[in-house]
Parts: structure tokens; C-alpha cells; sequence
């Protein structure tokens, strides 16, 4: 079946496979011309634009498991594939124990292009700029990915290798992004900074996320991870020791405000200076770390 | 009055809202062709050769058009000094017999048709079955270009020895100087207590106009080449299109259907030339809708500008003297920057009383996209100095620059800075106090926001004042016609409007309707509009600067009782036509500008208030008052729309559009790197007050409005920075990096 329903688009076949192993063997056999999509927000804009020409499209949504986001006291939180961002704002139990989660989609473009765009499709993406990418890996996201080989998982510390860049081999297809029941008592923020207040990529964005934690001498451990001023999603590790070494206070935040602007790698481009990133990193590092741990100590 | 001053429903609103109107681009034809243009995509080139042979051998292309096969190779609204498509020929037009005498009369050659002079310059066209052969035809060409010093910055392209754009026009780039000579300067500064001298510059911006570039051309069926396509003049885009195919203007018909928005960027001509000499040469129909990418690389711009300035009062306030120099960025073809910089020239010492002025104001051609109108033709950018310099003398006088404005604002009988008094009632003093008391300007408050990080939120308050002439004039006839027929047997039955005036979503055919329903004294609902036809109308005039609710409308008025007075004499049905001939005017004397330049005025005043993040540099609008005097609101709703659509294309102008271009190339040409403010960044809050006095030649006592409510705010905003940072900014977009460098932050 050919589709053809823009006319800058160019031409592919829609694949539709009736299980995870036709899939994967699909896209195995077809390593360049064929590309599993979710929402599409990524791939048809960038087909459009003449970045990718791919010549089939492999659907993976309705695939066994894709669309169910489960919770479980224990096991913690399941996003399958194709679950939208607007289901994912919506759900009481992400509200309750993810909230971070809920805030970061509540950020993505508007609420139109949230009911196609999926969380595992920001993840995929691999773009530095991912809005939701700071806040999955801060609650330490698992991917469950189906290849050729079968199932396995892969930790999201390591997943990503470059712009676009991920650990992903032909034939392999992310059917959900799982999470551990966050730490007790944690608190989390998600500052976004884009040029306008809708829809523009992040300029830069810093994901917090803070817990109670007796075994370090700050007793507090922190996460702290940069959009959009590095080539991969960036965990300020530097940062992050200082606030679990020294008693966090103003001083400390904004030391380790600084490490963390110190330790980012913008570019220049039409839309902001390296420079001016680098300062708001500071800053937005400063001002969410300010906010997480006014939250920690209510 | 039954119509005028009511909210009558739009005319044009149900079949927009449902998807019915029909937009250039929506338009399909049996047996329709596809076509695409080629961009130059570089400054400054001689084209060497070209080589279609691979694109024509294409199956499935069915022509490929370049610089030889356009009859008259050359277009432009105000002067013709545009190849319809760059490269080599058979034959160079000489000078062109249609063309009067303009801006420093004719020329002795025509204009190079090999020379590619800015980026959006066209090189080739291609026509075939489908749009994607177009394009892989499109890439087949092959073009051998011999590049050509280039020059960006107007200041650049003044001196003695520059790359020269245009030397069939002389040995300079400068296209256009208006001069001001009033009183004697130098003596005033020497009797002034203070003095505020100021630079100022400002950007190029984008109309991001909702509908890009389309249109679809045919033989209609007298056999006369009809192009429906989005337009602002449909007899100057006929007569554009006629002079380029060497064809009488009457074998060319132009059709408006739907337009998605204009802002002065389509009175000039894009793929119109193109398109109907394909559908000349191929007797097919041919379709070409342009990309949001072409659109911004292949259409006009406002003109960025350099303002140096001097200005002098007494230390009681009064105004003394005015002495300032424009350069204005013309890119690489005239356009109207004649008529820009004519605005731009006359508003530069502001709604003000100013005895002693001196002004140059140039307009010279680089190597950029042309500039062009742009809603304020000139008037934006003249304000943005003048205002700001208001702002800073009340703050050097200790005065509140409320109070100081209105010590110095226009009175009736005051001589503008070309020697003449504005004609019809002066109203800028009722719009400073009516922005004023809406905004209760008087009772100073602050408050601080109380969000999650007050301590990095400031606020502050500004205030800025305008004024803008109703339609081109300057020496030009202003004029516009309509026919008007009354149907029915003993009563009245229908009344049908015919009239070809531009309906850019400004609501113009509705308050046409509303003229009618009035001077024939019938309900609104029996009034019918036919609309946007060359063939079948006379000249309506543009849709363009503040000019359509005036002009036509008095010829509407006309036509009306002209047809009402044969109804009563018992015609049936009862007909009428009518041209409207306004005022006449004078263009600038050219030592002095000395000049009775427009035959009608209107004004604005604005107050806003606004938040700033001193930690990220982010502006937030919470507030803008727009006090705007139409004279008489026809429709009072369409006349909202205007202001706070105009107060949002201004905060757009202001703070979001960072406009970049680098070596003649255009970097931002997507709306994902051209900002234009969504709904969530527009200001919370725009009210807007009618002011209401009177015109005696508009009618039932209209002025205009389209471009009032973006002139004064930018130095409004940049004057509530100040209030809240006590930094002046001189330039803009206020992007957070700009506000931040500003602040000395980074
Ligand atoms: C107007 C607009 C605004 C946007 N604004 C934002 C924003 O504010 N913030 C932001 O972060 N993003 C934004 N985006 C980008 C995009 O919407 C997000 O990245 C979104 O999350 C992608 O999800 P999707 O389901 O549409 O992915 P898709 O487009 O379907 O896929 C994305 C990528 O992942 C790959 N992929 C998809 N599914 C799988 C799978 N199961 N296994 C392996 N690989 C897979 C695809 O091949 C592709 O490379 C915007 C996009 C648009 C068009």
C-alpha cells in the first residue's frame, strides 16, 4: 500500500506487523530502508523536511503490550511504547508518584501534538533537546527492547551515544520504558527554557530531582540532568556529588549551579549563544534546585 | 445610523470558519499543470549560462521557462528594476515607454535581466504533470554563475567605490533621499536647555503572513490570461503582469479568491509573471503553490533602519529642534521604498510640534531581500526614535513623559516638519488622554509578582504616541471606484456592491457592505458583495497603508447615491458607478520637503505595562492600552481585531522575531526559527479604546486604522524596560540574550 499525503513527503510504504517477532525480523532484513514510528511527530517532519528517506515505515503501535501504562507499588511504573503524552498527564498514578514525569510532557509543544507523541518516541529520537529524556533518566528508566534476539533491558544511563545516536541495532523495537517506585519523600522540577511559550525546542532545560538519602553526608541525594546544551542528554554528575558531599545550602546550590554550567557543551545557533545557554544553565540549575529543595523541606 | 458603528457580523465569517472560502492555493482546474521556481540562492551574480536540456528531457515536464522567454524582462510596482526570472537573453528591455518618470526620473537602459541581485531573485521556472516532477525537474538544472562583490550594509553601499546594484539608474546606490529643511537647527540647539542625542536601530522583519504564496493561472474564456492568486491591488498586479508578457493590460484578468493575510508583502508582485506566462505559452491551466521557506526567501521585508538623532528643549519642556539622519536597508530592488521612506521621513519628529527640523532620510539598495510596505510603511521605525527620544527628554526634564507629550503634541493649525498643517482634525491630544486614563496612568502602582522566584521579576510601565497618513499620496491621485446597483420593484429588494478593493482579512468587504446597507438606508442582511475581479471592476486602489476604509468606502458612499437617486427616479433596476478622486497632494519640495504631502491623518497613543526576568531576560506583556482614533468605527468588533492583532504583530516586531540574515542568506526561514508570538505569548491583556473624531472627507467621518496599533509600541515596551531596569534599549528584538547583554549580565 502506498500512501502519499503530502506533497513534500515523500513516498514510503506502511508496514503493519501483526506481532513483535515479524517486527523485528522486518526491520532486521531491511536495516537502511526501514524505521519503526510511534506518534510520528519526529519522523514525518523530518521526512518532510528531506532528513530521512526512509521506504518503509514500520508501525509499532498496537503491538503486544505498547499501548498499557501499568502501576505497581512494588515494581514501580510501565509505559508502554505507545502511549501518548496526554495519557501519561493524565494518569492518577503518574501524578501521584511520577509527578516529574507529568510536569516534563506538560512542557512538549501543545496539547494537539501531545495526543500522537509518545515518551519512548522523545527517548528514540535521541535528540538532546527531548523534553522528557532529563526526567526518565533522573527516575532511572529501564528500556524493555525487543530484537531479533528477543527481549531485553537496557538502563537509560546508557543508552544514548550521540545527536540521534542510541544503542539500538536493526530489528530492534523499544515496546516500553519502565521505572522503579521512586525514592520516599523525593521531589522533583523540570525548567524549561524555549524562545516562545509553545512549542519551541528547549533552548536549554534542567530536570531535578531530589530525595532524602541518610547514607550521604549532605543526607540529600540529587539528580540533575541538561537538555539541548550537550551532544547527549547531560547528567551533571559534578553537580550532583557536591549537593551529596556539602550540607546543601544557598553556597552549595549555587556551586554546584556552577559546575553544572561548566560542565555543558552548547553551540551557537540562530536560535541562542553558546554563551547565553551556558549562563541560563547556571541559572535555571539555581532556581530548580532552589525550588526542589524548598519542596524537601516541607 | 442602522449599519455604520454596529458589530455587524463579517460577511466572509461562515464560510472561513466551515472551510468553504477557498484559498488560492485550495483552487484546482481539469487538465491543471504543477510548477515550480528556482531561487538564485546567492547575492550578487552574472549568470554565465544555463543548461534545461536534462529538466525539458524529463518525462512528464512540459516546460521550462527562464530569462528568454519572458517578452519584457522586468517588473516593479514603483519602478521596474526587476528581471521576472535572471539570466542571459536575447534582448535587454530598453527604457520602458509605460514607465512615467519616477524618483529621479527615467533611465537610459533597461535593467541587466543576467544579473541575480539578491537570493530571492528567480532563475527558471519549471511546468509538469505533477508537482514532484516539477521538483526533480527543478534540480536538473544546471546554472553557471560568475559571483559578483556583494554589499550588505547600506551604510556600505553609500560609499564611493561599492558593488553597484543598479547602474542603469546612475552611479550610487541610493534609490531614495528625502530631505526636511524647517527653520534654522543649528540656531535652536544653541537656545536649548537640554539635548538628548540618540542611534537607534531596527530589524528586518517578516509579515509570516498565514497563507504563503500560491496561485493558479489560465485562459479564461475570452481568452485572456486569468491568474487567481493572493494580492493586495488587483489592477497593479494586472498591469505588472501585462508589461512583463508585453501584452495590453486588458488581456489580463486578476481574480482574488481568499487571502490569508498580507501586511503590505503582496503589493508586490512574487509568482504572478511566472506563472501567467506559462499558462500563456501552454494554454493549460498552471498551479504553484510556494513553500513557507520560499515565501520568506522569495518576498519583501520591513526595512531595517539607522536613526541618528539630536534632539533640543527648554528646560520647560517645550520642543525646540529635531536633526536626524535615516539609512534605510532597500535590498536589492526599489519596491516601494520611495513610499516607506516618505512615511518614514514625515513621522520621524513624531505627533509633535517641532519648529526647527532637519532630516535626510536614504533608502539604498544592497544585496538583501528587497524591503518593502510592511504595516506603517516607515512609520514603526521613525516612531521607535522619535518616541524614544520623548521618553529620555522627559526623563533628562524631570517631566512625566505623559504630561510632556501632551505639552507638545499636535494642535490644529501646528505646521508639520514639511511646512504644512495636517489637514482635518488633530486628535493625538484625545488619544494621549485617552490611553492615559484607561491605563490610570496617574495612580502609580507596583506590585511585585508573587510567583516561585518574585526577587527575579521586575516590572515596569511605558508610554508611547503615533501617527500615520491615510494612503500613498504624496503628489499621487488617491482614487477608487465602485458600482453599486439597487434591485427590486416597489421596494427594495437587494442591493449588490461591486467592487474589486482586496479582502486581506481585515474585514474590508464587510465594511463595505456596511456603507451600502447605510446610504441606500436598508438592512445590512440585503447588501451582497461582488468582489476582486480586473475584468469585470475599476480600479479599487490597494489594500495598503490605513488607505481601503477611506478611499473605497467614499466611493462606495458615492456610487450609493448616485444609484439611490435613480431608484427614486424610477429605475429599475437602479445602477450606478463611481470613482472617488480625493484631495489632492504635493510630493516634497526636493531642498526643503516642504509639501502638502496626505489628505488625512490619524493617530494613537499606547500605554503597557510589562514584567521582566532579570535571571533569563525574558519579557512578559501584562498589559497594553491602545487609545486608536478611526474617526468613526464602521464596525466596532473588526476595529478590536485590528488593535490587538496590530499590538501583537507589534510585541512580535519587538521581542520575538530575531530576524537573521548573514552574507545576503537568510537564516531563519522557518517558523520554527522565525518566531511570531502564539497564543500563549501574546500580552494578557490588550484593550482597546475608540477614539472617535471626526474626518470631514472620510466617509460618514472614517479615518484609517490598519497600521495605527503597531506603530507606538516597541518604544512603549523599551520605555517600560527602562522604568523597570533604568536601562534604555536603542535597538531590538528584545530576545532574552539582547535584554541581558543590555543589563551588563553577560
Ligand atoms: C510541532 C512540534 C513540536 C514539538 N515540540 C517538542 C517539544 O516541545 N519537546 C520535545 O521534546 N519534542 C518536541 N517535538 C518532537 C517530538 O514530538 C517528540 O520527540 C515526540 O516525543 C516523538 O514521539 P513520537 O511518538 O511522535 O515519535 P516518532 O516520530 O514516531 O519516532 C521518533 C524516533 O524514534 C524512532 N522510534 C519510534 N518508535 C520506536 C520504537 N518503538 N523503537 C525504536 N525506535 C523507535 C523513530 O524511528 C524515530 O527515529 C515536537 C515536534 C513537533 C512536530
Amino acid at each position: 500500500m502506498t500512501t502519499h499525503t503530502h506533497p513534500t513527503l515523500p513516498e514510503f510504504d506502511y508496514i503493519q506487523p501483526k506481532t513483535l517477532a515479524e517486527a523485528s525480523q522486518f526491520l532486521a532484513q531491511h536495516p537502511d530502508e526501514a524505521r519503526p514510528f510511534l506518534g510520528g511527530t519526529d519522523v514525518f517532519v523530518r521526512m518532510r523536511d528531506g532528513f530521512l528517506t526512509p521506504k518503509f515505515l514500520v508501525d509499532v503501535k498496537n503491538l503486544d503490550g505498547t499501548n498499557d501504562l501499568r502501576f505497581d507499588p512494588q515494581a514501580g511504573l510501565t509505559l508502554g511504547a505507545a502511549v501518548n503524552m496526554n495519557r501519561v498527564i493524565a494518569s492518577p498514578d503518574v501524578q501521584e508518584h511520577y509527578p516529574l514525569l507529568a510536569e516534563a510532557c506538560r512542557l512538549v509543544a501543545s496539547y494537539q501534538l501531545r495526543t500522537r507523541a509518545t515518551v519512548v518516541g522523545n527517548i528514540c529520537n535521541a535528540s538532546p533537546a527531548g523534553d522528557t529524556i532529563g526526567a526518565c533518566l533522573a527516575l532511572d528508566g529501564v528500556l524493555h527492547v525487543h530484537g531479533t534476539g528477543g527481549l531485553r533491558r537496557e538502563p537509560l544511563a546508557t543508552f544514548f551515544l550521540g545527536p540521534g545516536k542510541t544503542t539500538l541495532k536493526p530489528g530492534d523495537i523499544v515496546t516500553a520504558v519502565s521505572f522503579p517506585v521512586p525514592p520516599k519523600g523525593c521531589a522533583g522540577a523540570y525548567l524549561k527554557l524555549g524562545r516562545n511559550k509553545l512549542s519551541d525546542l528547549s533552548l536549554v532545560g534542567v530536570t531535578v530531582l531530589g530525595s532524602p538519602d541518610p547514607g550521604l553526608p549532605s543526607r540529600f541525594r540529587f539528580r540533575i540532568v541538561l537538555a539541548s546544551v550537550a551532544p547527549v542528554p547531560l547528567v551533571a554528575a559534578q553537580a550532583e556529588a557536591v549537593l551529596a558531599e556539602r550540607a546543601v545550602a544557598p553556597e552549595s546550590i549555587r556551586q554546584a549551579a556552577q559546575l553544572a554550567s561548566e560542565a555543558s557543551t552548547p553551540i551557537d545557533d540562530v536560535r541562542a549563544s553558546a554563551r547565553y545557554r551556558k549562563l541560563m544553565v547556571r541559572n535555571l540549575t539555581e532556581m530548580a534546585l532552589t525550588e526542589v529543595w524548598k519542596k524537601l523541606q516541607k | 445610523m442602522k449599519s455604520i458603528g454596529q458589530s455587524l457580523p463579517r460577511v466572509d465569517a461562515r464560510d472561513k470558519v466551515t472551510g468553504a472560502a477557498l484559498y488560492s492555493g485550495d483552487l484546482s482546474m481539469p487538465g491543471m499543470l504543477h510548477m515550480k521556481t528556482l531561487f538564485a540562492g546567492r547575492p550578487h551574480a552574472r549568470v554565465v549560462s544555463m543548461d534545461t536540456s536534462a529538466a525539458e528531457a524529463l518525462p512528464g515536464v512540459a516546460l521550462v521557462l527562464t530569462a528568454k522567454d519572458v517578452p519584457v524582462n522586468e517588473y516593479g510596482l514603483q519602478r521596474k528594476d526587476q528581471p521576472a526570472l535572471c539570466g542571459p537573453a536575447a534582448l535587454t528591455p530598453g527604457p520602458s515607454p509605460k514607465e512615467p518618470p519616477k524618483n529621479g526620473g527615467g533611465r537610459e537602459r533597461g535593467v541587466a535581466g543576467d544579473i541575480v541581485r539578491c537570493e530571492g531573485d528567480l532563475v527558471a521556472a519549471v511546468v509538469a504533470e505533477t508537482e514532484a516532477i516539477a521538483a526533480q525537474a527543478r534540480g536538473l538544472i544546471r546554472v553557471e554563475y560568475e559571483d559578483l562583490p556583494a554589499v550588505f550594509d547600506p551604510v556600505e553601499a553609500m560609499q564611493p567605490g561599492a558593488p553597484l546594484l543598479h547602474p542603469e539608474f546612475g552611479d550610487t546606490n541610493v534609490c531614495v533621499l528625502d530631505k526636511i529643511r524647517k527653520g534654522d537647527v543649528e540656531a535652536a540647539f544653541a537656545r536649548a536647555d537640554v539635548i538628548v542625542e540618540g542611534e537607534y536601530r531596527t530589524p528586518f522583519q517578516e509579515h509570516a503572513y498565514l497563507q504563503p504564496e500560491a496561485g493558479i493561472a489560465y485562459l479564461d474564456e475570452e481568452g485572456r490570461i486569468a491568474v487567481q492568486c493572493a494580492g493586495q491591488w488587483t489592477h497593479a498586479d494586472r498591469d505588472g503582469i501585462a508589461h512583463a508578457l508585453g501584452l495590453a493590460n486588458e488581456q489580463v484578468r486578476v481574480i482574488y479568491p481568499a487571502i490569508g493575510g498580507a501586511f503590505g508583502g503582496r503589493e508586490d508582485l512574487s509568482v504572478q509573471i511566472v506563472l501567467a506566462l506559462a499558462a500563456m505559452r501552454l494554454k493549460r491551466p498552471v498551479k504553484i503553490v510556494w513553500s513557507r521557506q520560499e515565501s520568506i526567501v522569495g518576498h519583501c521585508k520591513r526595512h531595517p533602519m539607522t536613526l541618528k538623532t539630536k534632539w533640543g528643549a527648554t528646560k520647560d519642556g517645550k520642543l525646540l529642534a529635531a536633526e536626524t539622519t535615516i539609512i534605510a536597508d532597500g535590498g536589492a530592488y526599489l519596491y516601494t521604498s520611495n513610499k516607506v521612506l516618505g512615511n518614514c521621513t514625515i513621522t520621524a519628529t513624531g505627533p509633535y510640534f517641532i519648529p526647527n527640523v532637519k532630516e535626510d532620510v536614504y533608502g539604498v539598495y544592497t544585496n538583501n531581500v528587497p524591503s518593502a510596505a510592511f504595516r506603517g510603511f516607515g512609520a514603526p521605525q521613525a516612531l521607535f526614535m522619535a518616541e524614544s527620544q520623548m521618553n529620555k527628554l522627559a526623563e533628562k526634564l524631570g517631566m512625566d513623559p505623559v504630561a510632556f507629550r501632551h505639552l507638545n503634541a499636535l494642535r490644529d493649525g501646528d505646521t508639520l516638519n514639511v511646512g504644512t498643517p495636517a489637514p482635518g482634525p488633530v486628535s493625538i491630544v484625545q488619544c494621549i488622554e485617552a490611553a492615559r486614563d484607561r491605563f490610570h496612568w496617574d495612580e502609580r502602582r507596583r506590585t511585585k509578582d508573587g510567583g516561585i522566584r518574585p526577587s527575579s521579576f521586575v516590572r515596569g510601565r511605558g508610554f508611547a504616541a503615533g501617527f500615520k497618513n491615510v494612503g500613498f499620496s504624496f503628489g499621487y491621485q488617491e482614487n477608487s471606484w465602485a458600482r453599486v446597483e439597487i434591485h427590486g420593484k416597489t421596494g427594495i429588494e437587494q442591493v449588490v456592491v461591486w467592487h474589486a478593493g482586496a479582502e486581506v482579512g481585515q474585514g474590508t468587504h464587510t465594511v463595505l457592505a456596511q456603507f451600502a446597507a447605510e446610504t441606500v438606508g436598508v438592512p445590512f442582511e440585503k447588501v451582497t458583495m461582488v468582489t476582486s475581479d480586473s475584468a469585470t471592476m475599476g480600479n479599487p486602489g490597494s489594500a495598503s497603508a490605513s488607505r481601503l476604509t477611506f478611499m473605497a468606502g467614499n466611493a462606495v458612499k458615492g456610487a450609493a447615491e448616485a444609484a439611490l437617486a435613480k431608484w427614486k427616479a424610477g429605475e429599475r433596476p437602479a445602477i450606478a458607478e463611481y470613482t472617488y478622486l480625493a484631495p489632492k497632494t504635493t510630493p516634497f519640495d526636493k531642498e526643503t520637503g516642504h509639501a502638502m504631502p496626505n489628505l488625512s491623518y490619524a493617530y494613537v497613543a499606547q500605554a503597557v505595562e510589562l514584567e521582566l526576568d532579570l535571571e533569563t531576560g525574558f519579557i512578559k506583556i501584562l498589559r497594553v492600552v491602545s487609545a486608536d482614533d478611526v474617526g468613526q468605527a464602521i464596525n466596532p468588533a473588526l476595529v478590536e481585531g485590528q488593535i490587538e492583532g496590530g499590538v501583537v504583530q507589534a510585541a512580535g516586531y519587538a521581542i520575538t522575531e530575531n530576524f537573521i540574515s548573514k552574507n545576503g542568506r537568510i537564516l531563519t526561514d522557518q517558523l520554527s526559527t522565525y518566531l511570531i508570538p502564539t497564543v500563549l505569548d501574546i500580552p494578557d491583556a490588550v484593550e482597546s479604546v475608540i477614539v472617535e473624531v471626526a474626518e470631514p472627507n472620510g466617509p460618514y467621518g472614517a479615518r484609517g486604522l490598519g497600521e495605527l496599533p503597531l506603530l507606538p509600541l516597541a518604544p512603549a515596551i523599551t520605555a517600560a524596560i527602562h522604568d523597570a531596569t533604568g536601562v534604555w534599549f536603542d535597538d531590538f528584538p528584545l530576545t532574552p540574550e539582547r535584554v541581558l547583554r543590555g543589563l551588563g549580565k553577560i
